[in-house]
């Protein structure tokens, strides 16, 4: 199939990493990839007349894989009963909603017109278990980010301020468990949180380690510029959840502001949306993603991801265990915890959003504020942090409404008043275009993520291509959001390397994909030391052998290394 | 002669990895470890196995080829309306994507030994939640460690000196822990530990709701609950509350007595209590060795983690109705296919009754009972002796088992024959 | 009720596999003629079988659920979620029937001449089950996961039930003529469970709202219930049920406000726990 020739004809083609913006264009394809031309006696011709054209979409951070999502799946059966998927040609059966089993997951993103999902949280001795799910997602490309933010051997090698040995650590550990990038979330704060307790402030030092938050996150921005890691390091935020936290938020972006060099950002802020919260406590929330995006417009080596809401049921899950617990208290509904030993942790908490509940209205103003605020389309990205902020099969629903003011007012006006009163975006009239959807849903996030083949259009890039059945020239999105999320809801067609997967709406291929990794390395002599320091320590600290820790690569289904960039000095 | 190191034990579902295996011209020759049944299970796994494929005949079995019993159980599943396929915690996760496989293929219900066994903890879970960690961090940190109902000396030979109570862990030495047994008799476990105490049988939810209680500084309108005094009920709640981190470990003591997941719910809500005072967690003893790993496959790819029903084409999960057990005593089923497992030795009377009046195909190493009253029956490989494959510890770690002999000519592993099943499945069916 | 159209279905044989029952409502075979009716078809087990090849039909049908009354006949001991989501109209089932019998129904009426088996109206949010006969386990209970059980509706049980009646039971009532095995009202949050027989052990575990009343035998009381009073009798849905009763508070470790009802008379062995009342 990936060695056909295709030719899709006469759409109009948005694809920002080109600069093209909803020009009438054909895209040829061959051998998986977009080439300049083919021959149309021999390709197969494909008439996507007035349709837009995209390159598939890359969603940067999606909870789709692993040991928490599948405690999510396990103890939510009533997630999964009323909506399931039965086997139908090519297509496996499965459930959804919020935390879908896992060919459902697969097809549901391929229907929208994704074609890269990346994982965001895996624990380094559970991503064996990370990457016998994501071998099971068909269709799509994927990688998983290694989390570090409280581990032992990290905090203790920042704290002592061997940066180099710190990352002679990760780079073993990165390739040894095929990660692609940094992981962070709510640093030191999870460690703290082993012991039952809280970390309050960025600069508080973490029981036992001697180490702040703060002085964490700049190490590990220090360490993925030695490792020339493709992506910057991405970082869940202290006090997620937290009346009052856009403070701490601040506080982050601008610790690392003096380590930027060149004009690539340095800090990944994800689901900034939860981060974002003035006030003292739940009763007087509001929203300060006017500061937040003040900070990003002025200060360019921060992008972001925006976490947002959408009301209804979903599944909660984290790293950030402490904040799951939090939550459990104010909900006390089911509750789960994974504690990882060295490593991290995880929470998941079930919630549903509801439009008349104060704090959820502000929360679902905030994400788009976000989004709006920021001036930028390369530096912020539409998620809802799947499935914390919602199911990611509601993504439409949020296209509409960042690119239709109407489609807001209709939500705000169910909204309480206090609420409205207390956040920005009744005031907001800016509405995203198709070029600027596209490029927060692919182009940037591709780019931001070092995929150089994903995300646009150009001659030599995958032929990972989505099309929709509007019509950019016709349709103002303005006015008739309705089509637009529509339109998203279903690609007309997918293509994914060139094969074509998805026919209006519907799976037609199950290709298995890629899952990259960066095989990272530090100078040589470091790493010895490093090793067989790590060794020395592993068997007291962990309860498998350092033997078992590797994962061959032969693991993967499909496995696709990238090498670091240039590392620095 | 080869040495190989950190060989994951395929026994228990302590799943210790730090076993080393000499083997000489195709045979394991020597095992250090630390336990006696893996060490036995190294040493005596191919003694008594079947190596031929069988098939009834004139109420025998007798041999016969791969391609007939391969024949003949493809036969059997595209032929039933509601065929069973069961077992599976004592095989790879591959050969359990493979068993999803192919119950979808069929149309069948899927479930493992969960069914007997930790079902009622699964149960539990989706009502409340599970406030647990890895081994590693109750080594790491804890100073209280409860056994409830179950008897690791016996059951998780090593469970204690590698995970818990007996372990050095970077916070917390041997000497620094106590050990609380809760059990209706006095095992070994108990002989062993600091506090025992006796609880009446089928009482453990009552002796939980007094400990909750306590903890909430309420009054208890009796001098004794479960058989136990009030005064030692204090005296354990107190050592809950004033611990540093307390990890609490069940087995089918609560899982299988009165109550079943209703005690698996006080269990959790105890813990989710205790966590207002200190860190603590809860943790199932998982037999199997790969019992976690049916689950968490399951899970993935189906929605449930076990008693899934792919007979409208989609999983559907009803505990009770579509688990293993209930299935055979309603006689719902008229076909089973079992993978590493042996309902005969230990379901009840009515399952087993009518397992055995319906077709029944076995693969397995050995001649088990339902084997023995099987239709079919056909030989695989033992996996982390004879055949690599993935595992899931008790508490979620998952390991890659080596191969470290070859299995005899002749001899597949339960991913090969479950493949040559699904081919022949299919071409059965497009024939149809 | 005697203006409803009356289909009969006879069941042809037990069947070898389970039977899906969720066509079986006066929703699904309302505005359909009998033909149209035996020609819809269902599961056997993994097989689409037409209705004609499981049942023979007497009688007629109605345009609207309401005025149909389907009545069911012999061993339906396999046919699973008969009356499911069911909103109107009237079943009866001359026999023992299968599991998940008025699986989430909101309306109507089931009637069960016989045995009925686990899960009887689990998800129930209105309408009326009555059993002649014996239920199983879980009667009144919720999906697995959803914390809510039975919304409301009347379940009447003449016989005896299985254990975990009204498991996680939001609102409605249920009524049982025989005994209750262990886990009565178990994380009960509201409404009303009558036992006229004896109830097992553990009755109203982990329960924050809701009423219980049992007129026979309890083994013991959970510790997490403490006792209010002595009452000379209480009310069930208006009805006045003759006491006296105990009448204990809790579950107290789930800061609940639920009410056990239980009868003095046939509980001599709870005497001890007089000395409590305030």
């Amino acid at each position: 199939m990936r060695n056909m020739e295709y030719l899709l004809k006469n759409g109009y083609v948005v694809d920002p990493a080109n600069k093209i913006d909803c020009e009438r264009k054909d895209i040829a394809v061959k051998d998986g990839k977009i080439v300049e031309s083919v021959d149309e006696s021999r390709a197969k011709v494909i008439d996507v007349k007035d349709m837009l054209v995209m390159p598939g979409g890359v969603d940067l951070h999606s909870h789709i894989a692993g040991s928490k999502v599948n405690v999510g799946r396990l103890f939510r059966p009533e997630d999964h009963y009323k909506d399931y998927e039965v086997r139908s040609g090519v297509r496996r059966s499965g459930v959804g909603h919020s935390v879908p089993s896992i060919f459902t997951t697969g097809y549901r993103y391929a229907i929208l017109g994704y074609t890269t999902v990346f994982e965001p949280a895996t624990p380094p001795l559970k991503t064996l278990h990370t990457h016998d799910e994501l071998n099971d997602i068909p269709i799509l490309d994927k990688a998983c980010f290694p989390l570090f933010g409280n581990n032992w051997f990290v905090m203790e090698y920042i704290r002592d301020g061997k940066l180099e040995e710190c990352a002679a650590y990760i780079a073993w550990l990165m390739r040894s468990i095929k990660g692609y990038a940094i992981k962070v979330v709510d640093p030191g704060g999870v460690e703290t949180w082993k012991w039952g307790g809280t970390v309050q402030d960025f600069d508080q030092e973490v029981p036992r380690f001697g180490i702040t938050p703060r002085e964490i996150v700049r190490g590990l921005v220090k360490v993925n510029k030695l490792l020339g890691l493709p992506h910057p390091i991405h970082v869940h935020a202290n006090q997620l959840g937290m009346p009052g936290n856009y403070k701490t938020t601040l506080r982050t972006m601008d610790a690392v502001k003096d380590l930027a060099t060149g004009d690539r950002p340095i800090l990944h802020l994800t689901h900034v949306q939860f981060n974002a919260y003035g006030g003292v406590d739940y009763l007087s929330i509001s929203s300060h993603a006017d500061d937040i995006a003040d900070y990003v417009n002025k200060n360019p080596h921060v992008t972001m991801d925006i976490g947002q809401v959408i009301f209804g049921d979903t599944t909660t899950m984290t790293a950030d265990g402490p904040f799951e617990y939090k939550l459990f208290n104010l909900l006390r509904g089911k509750w789960a915890n994974a504690d990882v030993e060295v490593e991290t942790g995880a929470g998941v908490v079930p919630i549903t959003y509801s439009r008349s509940n104060y704090v959820h209205a502000v929360m679902w103003c905030i994400g788009l504020e976000l989004a709006l605020l920021i001036k930028d389309p390369w530096r912020v990205f539409i998620t809802t942090d799947h499935p914390n902020g919602g199911p990611f099969t509601e993504y439409p629903r949020v296209f509409s409404w960042l690119m239709s003011k109407k489609a807001r007012e209709r939500v705000l006006k169910r909204l309480p008043r206090l609420a409205r009163a207390r956040t920005n975006l009744k005031d907001i009239d800016r509405e995203y275009t198709f070029y600027e959807l596209a490029i927060s849903t692919r182009a940037a996030t591709a780019k931001i993520l070092g995929l150089s083949n994903k995300g646009h259009l150009g001659v030599g890039a995958d032929a990972d291509i989505a099309v929709f059945n509007i019509n950019p020239k016709e349709v103002n999105p303005s006015v008739d959001y309705k089509l637009v999320r529509q339109a998203f809801s279903r690609a007309y067609l997918t293509m994914k390397d060139g094969e074509i997967v998805v026919k209006d709406g519907e799976i037609v291929a199950a290709p298995v994909g890629r899952t990259y990794w960066v095989n990272t390395k530090a100078p040589k002599d470091v790493e010895d030391v490093v090793i067989s320091e790590v060794k020395k320590l592993f068997e007291e600290y962990y309860t498998v052998r350092f033997e078992n820790y590797y994962i061959p690569e032969s693991y993967l289904a499909c496995s696709a290394p990238i090498q670091p960039l240039e590392p620095a000095g | 002669m080869k040495v190989i190191n950190a060989v994951v034990c395929p026994c228990c579902g302590n799943l210790c990895d730090d076993n080393e295996v000499q083997v000489e011209d195709n045979k394991i020759v020597k095992v250090r470890t630390e336990c006696a049944i893996s060490s036995s299970k190294f040493l005596n796994y191919y003694k008594e196995r079947n190596t031929k494929p069988l098939v009834r005949v004139d109420g025998q079995l007798k041999p016969t080829t791969l391609e007939d019993a391969i024949e003949r159980v493809a036969r059997m599943l595209v032929e039933a309306e509601y065929p069973l396929l069961y077992g599976w915690s004592l095989t790879s996760c591959e050969a359990q994507k493979k068993g999803v496989e192919l119950a979808e293929e069929v149309g069948g219900v899927i479930d493992n030994t969960t069914t007997v066994c930790h079902g009622p903890s699964i149960l539990g879970v989706q009502d409340l939640g599970d406030p647990t960690c890895t081994l590693g961090e109750v080594r790491a940190r804890a100073d209280l460690i409860i056994y409830w109902g179950c008897n690791p000396s016996s059951a998780h030979v090593r469970h204690m000196k590698r995970y818990s109570s007996l372990s050095k862990g970077r916070f917390r030495l041997p000497e620094q822990r106590k050990v609380v047994v809760v059990d209706v008799r006095k095992t070994p476990t108990a002989r062993n530990a600091n506090v025992f105490v006796q609880v009446k049988p089928n009482q453990d939810y009552e002796l939980m709701t007094a400990l909750k209680m306590l903890l909430q500084n309420e009054e208890i309108e009796e001098q004794e609950v479960a058989g136990v005094p009030i005064e030692q009920i204090e005296e354990l709640a107190e050592l809950m509350r004033g611990c540093e981190f307390g990890v609490l470990f069940y087995g089918l003591g609560l899982t299988m007595s009165e109550g079943r997941e209703k005690n698996i719910d006080a269990a959790l809500t105890l813990v989710r209590e205790l966590n207002k005072w200190t860190k603590f967690a809860i943790m199932p003893m998982r037999g199997h060795y790969n019992v976690t790993g049916a689950n968490q496959v399951l899970t993935w790819q189906t929605g449930y983690p076990y008693a899934v029903d792919f007979s409208r084409g989609y999983p559907r999960f009803e505990p009770g109705d579509t688990t293993a057990v209930d299935v055979l005593s309603r006689g719902y089923n008229d076909a089973t296919l079992v993978v590493a497992s042996d309902p005969v030795a230990n379901f009840p009377k009515d399952a087993v009754k009518h397992l055995c009046s319906e077709p029944l195909a076995v693969i397995d190493p050995h001649i088990s009972l339902t084997a023995f009253m099987a239709d079919v029956v056909i030989p695989s490989a033992f996996i982390g002796i004879e055949e690599e494959g993935t595992a899931y510890r008790m508490d979620g770690v998952p390991l890659i088992l080596k191969k470290v002999v070859e299995p005899p000519e002749g001899i597949l592993s339960d991913v090969q024959i479950l493949d040559l099943i699904l081919k022949r499945v299919r071409e059965l069916k497009r024939g149809r | 009720m005697s203006d409803m159209a009356e289909l009969k279905l006879k069941i042809k044989a037990p069947p070898p596999t389970p039977i899906e029952g969720e066509v079986l409502t006066p929703d699904n075979l309302a505005g359909r003629s009998v033909n149209e009716i035996l020609n819809l078809e269902t599961w056997r087990g993994n097989r689409r079988v037409k209705l004609s090849e499981l049942f023979t039909a007497e009688g007629e049908s109605a345009s609207n659920p309401s005025d149909l009354h389907i009545i069911l006949e012999g061993d339906l001991r396999k046919v699973r979620h008969i009356g499911a989501r069911m909103s109107a109209g009237k079943i009866t089932i001359n026999g023992p029937v299968g599991t998940f019998v008025g699986f989430e129904m909101s309306g109507g009426t089931i009637v069960v001449n016989g045995d009925a088996d686990a899960f009887l109206g689990m998800g129930m949010s209105g309408g009326v089950i009555e059993v002649n006969g014996n239920a199983g386990d879980a009667v009144g209970s919720g999906y697995w996961g959803t914390r809510c059980g039975m919304r409301g509706g009347l379940i009447v049980v003449k016989g005896n039930v299985g254990a975990e009646l009204g498991c996680w039971m939001k609102d409605g009532t249920i009524r049982v003529g025989g005994n209750a095995d262990v886990f009565a009202g178990v994380r009960m949050q509201g409404g009303t469970i009558f036992v006229a027989g004896d109830a097992g052990a553990k009755l109203g575990a982990a329960m924050t709202n809701g009423k219980i009343v049992v007129l026979g035998n309890v083994p013991n009381i959970l510790p997490s219930f403490h006792i209010d009073e002595i009452r000379p009798n209480t009310k069930v849905d208006g009805d006045k049920i003759q006491g006296p009763f105990y009448v204990f508070y809790g579950d107290i470790t789930e800061g609940g406000n639920g009410k056990l009802f239980i009868s003095v008379g046939k509980n001599p062995h709870l005497k001890y726990r007089e000395a409590y009342i305030l």
